[in-house]
């Protein structure tokens, strides 16, 4: 792998190029390696690809965008570009497998297996906005969820009744989100549990902050570093990648590719998709990718957009599984909010696509997320339920395609759906959905089972 | 000979198809023909960018179709706008904006997509990028005596930034003369509100839609 300082070093001596020419160098190249490639006319009418030279060609897609055009820091507006070699060796060395938390709580968070027929991995969230007196409360219950491997931080607007603004609160507040996180895996009986911390602010003082053993952070503990959109990186990213590397942490890395956006289509997204957890990799040293392919409109909360993104999705992640180790994460997001049927049929459509394609879940938070009204755990509760039934009805790629289709219609033509905040429908005390959403969960399952999924507890 | 029609058709077309160097040529073309340079914007080149926006509201073009599209745009209306007398030039001028992406946040998605819609509708954006503070927002906000600042933030711990902004513009007494736009993630009604900014959009078609009563342009 190459060396993260020298990483650094290219950010600061390569090439400078104007951010907006990067833009669209990346989009003329990515239209150019669609066609070379001949990507956008092979099983677009899919719901799941079942193409595997098509995975492939987007692999070398992929690899072709970054040894030709390679990432941009905006820092220095420079490129970084990197070799073949380079490219391909960081590719064979990426781990398959993550050892997270300590004790008897620790966990193994590995590659899931396209077409596999065994449990995957989660994250059961945060990354969602709720008030400090909630945090804690809702770290618990999210950590009593059994199947979770780690859990991820929450953000705030106000910490001790002041605001979280500026470079002293925010180092202040990333310290506080620790705290409480480890508050409540400890009230959860899981103290081991592993922790991600998502960002109180991008700065590098804020992320290094909450590093400390006993109270904070601990090296089997991980932080979110992402790689930003349209394959770019950032110096304080890079300064906390070395700094956190150095000590043994994971990183995770959003990084998924952005239909509407500078990379163009769903095809562009693709290659985007895949490059972005390579550059990730190489630039921060991340382990663990949320990736695939959004859709612009659906990722601002505007319009519930399916296919042909999810057969873009489905692309990256069996082009990851068939050409590298790397461990891929599907963010499960939706554009409709807590405590609604449109909802659930989001997740569940998103759970057993993860499934049949190899990523493990990524349970974030519903697209605008308002303050305490991002999650409950009743969504990745269920998230578990449909991708443990989709292992056990040994759903291959063709028939889940079937049935995706089957919750796309019923999903067609809908808006996304408002919903409620966690204290509206969720009772944080007792663990436990109101009766209300309880009902919409128990339709949502039997429509579920009506497609043939078969549940393991009705 | 062509006729005024032609010319409009053509500057309509060069933005549709994000060429820069037609654009500017048939606005060099057009002048030397004696064309109103004001219809030929508010036909040619007007129509031509609005028309690229709505494609983009409908998914059928991405964000660097509309950045072409608004190169090309900004290199024709540099020709035709040094050709308007003094006393026209209102007739054309829609407001100028200075927008980026609060300190901190480097979230830039949204605000990339709000730009290219502001500019789709006829205004002179002037985009900062992102992680930009207050004070570099508000300086050039200044020299470039824009109207409006537009900033977004995507996360809770940003957001003050806005209210930094609004307070800043009335500590230099200049709260009456630019006006304040504030969206993104976090951002709600009730928080423009209450910091004080002038208007709030939910989304790219909301914020523009606020720009425009804001600066009282009528469609």
């Amino acid at each position: 792998m190459i060396e993260l300082i020298e990483v650094a070093e290219r950010a600061r001596t390569g090439p400078r190029l104007e951010e907006k020419k990067w833009n669209l160098t990346l989009f003329r190249k990515m239209q150019e390696l669609i066609k070379e490639y001949d990507l956008s006319s092979r099983g677009v009418e899919e719901f799941i690809n079942t193409d595997d030279h098509l995975a492939d060609d987007a692999f070398e897609a992929a690899l072709d965008f970054i040894v030709d055009v390679g990432a941009y820091c905006i820092t220095t507006n420079r490129v970084i570009h990197f070799d073949e070699e380079e490219v391909r060796k960081a590719v064979r060395e990426a781990p398959d497998q993550v050892l997270m938390g300590e004790g008897i709580d620790a966990r193994v968070f590995k590659q899931g297996i396209v077409d596999g027929c065994k449990p995957i991995n989660i994250n059961p969230g945060h990354h969602a906005p709720f008030t400090e007196d909630l945090g804690p409360l809702v770290a618990k219950n999210f950590a009593q969820i059994p199947r979770t491997d780690f859990i991820e931080g929450f953000n705030f607007p106000i910490v001790d009744g002041r605001d979280v603004y500026d470079q002293p609160l925010e180092a202040y507040a990333a310290i506080r989100e620790v705290a409480w996180m480890r508050e409540g895996v400890r009230k959860a009986g899981r103290p081991g549990l592993a922790i991600v911390l998502y960002p109180i602010s991008t700065r590098a003082s804020s992320l290094i902050a909450p590093m400390n053993p006993k109270l904070g952070l601990r090296p089997t503990d991980g932080l979110l570093m992402s790689t930003l959109p349209d394959v770019k990186v950032e110096y304080d990213h890079i300064t906390t990648a070395i700094v956190f590397s150095n000590y043994g942490y994971f990183a995770v890395n959003g990084s998924f590719g952005m239909a509407g956006g500078f990379c163009g289509g769903p095809e562009g997204a693709m290659i985007e998709g895949i490059v972005r957890p390579i550059i990730g990799y190489i630039a921060y040293g991340d382990s663990l990718h949320y990736t695939g392919v959004e859709h612009l409109a659906y990722v601002m909360g505007e319009r519930i957009v399916l296919h042909p993104v999810n057969w873009a999705r489905s692309v990256v992640f069996q082009a990851l599984s068939r050409n590298t180790n790397m461990i891929y994460m599907e963010w499960n997001i939706t554009c409709s909010e807590l405590c609604t049927e449109t909802g659930l049929l989001e997740n569940a459509l998103r759970s057993i696509e993860a499934t049949v394609n190899g990523a493990a879940l990524y349970a974030p938070r519903v697209s605008r997320a308002r303050m305490n009204a991002g999650q409950t755990p009743v969504e990745p509760e269920f998230m578990i339920e449909v991708s443990d039934a989709t292992v056990k009805a040994k759903l291959k790629r063709e028939e889940a395609g079937k049935i995706l289709q089957q919750i796309a219609d019923r999903l067609k033509g809908r808006s996304p759906e408002k919903g409620k905040t966690i204290q509206e429908c969720y009772d944080l005390v007792k663990h436990k959905p109101s009766n209300e959403y309880q009902e919409i969960y128990r339709k949502v399952k039997k429509d579920l089972v009506d497609l043939g999924l078969e549940f393991q507890y009705t | 000979m062509l006729k005024t029609s032609d010319y409009i058709t053509r500057l309509r077309e060069a933005i549709m198809h994000y060429d820069a160097d037609e654009a500017t040529k048939v606005a060099k073309e057009a002048l030397k023909a004696g064309v109103d340079p004001v219809e030929a914007i508010e036909k040619g080149i007007a129509v031509g960018i609005r028309e690229m926006g709505e494609r983009f509201q409908r998914f059928e073009i991405f964000l660097p179709h509309l950045v072409m599209a608004s190169d090309a745009t900004t290199d024709a209306m540099e020709v035709l706008v040094a050709a308007i007398p003094e006393d026209r030039i209102g007739l054309v001028k829609r407001g100028r904006i200075v927008v980026g992406t609060v300190e901190g946040d480097l979230h830039d998605l949204g605000k990339n997509v709000v730009v290219m819609m502001l500019k789709s509708a006829g205004f002179e954006v002037f985009d900062l990028g992102k992680d930009v503070r207050t004070e570099v927002l508000v300086e050039r906000a200044q020299e470039l005596d824009a109207d409006l600042i537009a900033v977004s933030s995507l996360m809770t711990t940003t957001r003050p930034y806005q209210r930094e902004l609004v307070e800043e513009l009335v500590r230099l007494g200049l709260r009456d003369r630019i006006k304040v736009l504030v969206g993104g993630g976090p951002v709600t009604r009730e928080w423009a509100e209450e910091i004080g900014a002038d208007g709030y959009g939910r989304d790219a078609v909301e914020g523009i839609a606020e720009a425009k009563r804001l600066l009282g342009v009528d469609e």
